[in-house]
């Protein structure tokens, strides 16, 4: 991939032909009411394509994780306007933004498994979320075969506790995409991870965008992924300030 | 489908935790159950005797509010209800304190003595052919087996002293004790006349014809009689004693707060649990929020746990109530009674107790935010 600097208000002119999985115009936010208030999004604008691997960076406090759970629905807009997966997320409850993040997977910095639950258990867990839509023979063999390729094989019953960091991090992964989403969410998905788990990591999310066209965005400071990215974004003081290809 | 349910896989993921708070929850279980015992052994005990009328009405004096009140009628009107349309027989049965001394200890205490026609049997107290032969011999009782122990160790052929009178224990009786008469002899009614001031029966119980309209004959005897007597079924004569028992002495109130005092510390043991569990999970929880899964969904993973409390809990404080019903029963010869629909309600109160903790607990997880996941 070539490194071409592109202007923020060209943002439209990428791609303009490709799906798009997300559309920001105008994004603001604020925190606090009152004298404690501040704003950490300011007019920010943002697209993200179908197939496309987007990384977010920039310095802490930068804003980069609030726009992050914005796009997830995770919090409710409050100025301009985000588009998910053909869905504004303007004016919706709490209960329609939690129906809406079934469709979008969701990569953690810490794991966040159920002590309790084997690595198949976890991923059954997360088919619930769309019940009807498996056969009793999917609820048995997709897990199996997701963990297999993300290279738990011999891992399927084994508690978080019989895991290492690296496996129990694939295991959320497996969780993320098991129902595959068109969109991935992640936010630092390699921060605890060693060089080699982090590429395994990487590759899983490429492979997932080539072949399934699912839209990825991370936000991370870790350098070594950058080169998985079809475009970086960088933010500065709640504002996108440069995107390279 | 899993065997085990998500609430379930957490709950029982550390073992030691869960079997000490089912064994907490337990101690809450087993205090509504002795309340209730307590309870119900009382009352259970007061109404014993209305179980062991053997007839079809019973008859009392209307002043006789209660069957510890000792108010007797008149035998002529025994005579009168007799003479009526389909009744077959009424049997009169005597009753009074009298003052047992056990020659062997010295030690005298108060029994309550029961006296009847000895071939009449009003009551049914499971004696045999031989006992009730043994009735009819003169200065001859019948003991009743359920009488608390501080009669001392009464046998068959014994003598026993009644208000100092000598008289042979010839067998035994059942009829149980309640929390006011420790125990009881049975008499012939020739033994109590003669050794007695008082020929006036304190009951009759009324035997009808086949076919009798018990219904009927009731009302036409209280038309007759309401100035003087009262006539009941025996179910009818339990439901007054119950009533007055509960209405009388405040047990009602006492035993009723001891079982939501066990009812609370339920509540709060099971809270405690299911808060901590939650607690222990905030960011799992908080990321099946955030992932899609709705707040009811979270909410049955919450009240699965506390359903698995609940019974674990209750399994064991059945069995340890079973235990202590056991010694109390020996010890007061109270009826403590562990009926299925006893257990049943006391399971019901416990699946409510611990529900009510997992909703009260849900409130830690509906306050998540999974933003803060990030």
């Amino acid at each position: 991939m070539g490194a071409t600097n592109i202007k923020q208000e060209n943002f439209e002119a990428i791609n303009k032909n490709a799906s798009i999985a997300v559309e920001a115009l105008d994004v603001d936010y604020t925190y606090g009411s009152g004298s404690a208030q501040r704003q950490v999004l300011t007019g920010n604008n943002f697209t993200l394509n179908a197939s496309e691997i987007v990384v977010m960076t920039g310095p802490s406090g930068s804003g980069k994780t609030t726009l992050l759970t914005l796009i997830g629905a995770l919090r409710a807009i409050q100025g301009g306007s985000i588009q998910v997966l053909g869905q504004s997320l303007s004016g919706l409850s709490s209960k329609q933004r939690q129906q809406l993040r079934k469709n979008i997977g969701f990569i953690f910095q810490d794991h966040n498994l159920f002590e309790s639950m084997t690595a198949r258990q976890t991923l059954a867990l997360a088919m619930q979320l769309f019940r009807d839509r498996y056969t009793t023979d999917d609820k048995i063999n997709r897990p199996l075969e997701m963990l297999e390729t993300l290279g738990l094989g011999e891992r399927i019953e084994s508690q978080p506790g019989n895991l290492s960091t690296g496996q129990k991090q694939r295991v959320a992964i497996g969780r993320a995409l098991i129902n595959n989403p068109k969109l991935i969410l992640a936010d630092e998905p390699t921060a605890a991870l060693d060089k080699g788990s982090g590429q395994k990591v990487m590759e899983l999310l490429r492979l997932r965008a080539e072949k399934d066209q699912a839209s990825i965005l991370i936000v991370t400071h870790d350098q070594r992924i950058l080169e998985f990215a079809d475009r970086i974004i960088e933010m500065m003081d709640g504002r996108i300030i440069n995107a390279t290809c | 489908m899993p065997l085990l349910g998500t609430g379930t896989r957490i709950l029982l993921f550390h073992k030691w935790r869960f079997t000490v708070a089912s064994c907490a929850i337990a101690v809450a279980v087993t205090i509504m159950f002795t309340e209730m015992g307590f309870f119900f052994g009382i009352l259970d005990s007061q109404t014993n005797i209305t179980g062991l009328v053997n007839g079809d009405l019973v008859v009392m004096h209307r002043t006789r509010t209660h069957l510890n009140k000792w108010d007797s009628l008149e035998r002529i009107r025994l005579q009168q209800i007799q003479a009526l349309p389909g009744v077959k027989e009424v049997l009169p049965i005597y009753s009074g304190g009298i003052a047992l001394t056990n020659p062997k200890t010295g030690k005298t205490t108060r029994i309550i003595g029961f006296a009847f026609p000895p071939d009449s049997m009003p009551l049914k107290l499971g004696q045999t052919d031989i006992a009730i032969r043994q009735l009819k011999q003169s200065h001859t009782v019948l003991f009743d087996r359920e009488s608390r122990s501080i009669y001392g160790d009464i046998k068959t052929g014994q003598q026993i002293e009644l208000d100092g009178i000598q008289y042979r224990v010839g067998g035994f009786i059942s009829m149980g004790p309640n929390i006011i008469n420790d125990g009881a002899v049975v008499m012939s009614d020739g033994n109590w006349f003669r050794d007695r001031r008082s020929n006036k029966p304190i009951m009759g119980i009324i035997r009808l014809k086949n076919k009798s309209n018990t219904h009927q004959i009731k009302e036409k005897i209280h038309e007759i009689f309401n100035r003087e007597l009262l006539v009941f079924t025996p179910d009818d004569l339990r439901q007054r004693e119950l009533h007055y028992t509960i209405k009388a002495a405040p047990i009602g109130i006492i035993f009723g707060i001891g079982m939501l005092a066990g009812l609370v510390i339920g509540i709060s043991i099971c809270y405690q649990v299911l808060f901590t569990t939650i607690s222990d999970n905030t960011r799992q929880f908080a990321t099946l929020k955030a992932i899609g899964f709705s707040n009811f969904y979270l909410l049955k993973i919450i009240l699965e746990q506390a359903i698995l409390l609940s019974f674990f809990g209750f399994f064991i404080g059945f069995f340890i109530t079973s235990q202590i019903y056991d010694i109390i029963g020996t010890q007061t010869a109270l009826i403590m009674q562990l009926t299925s629909a006893r257990s049943i309600f006391i399971l019901l109160l416990t699946c409510i107790m611990c529900v009510l903790a997992g909703l009260i607990a849900m409130r830690k997880v509906i306050r998540m935010e999974p933003a803060e996941l990030f």
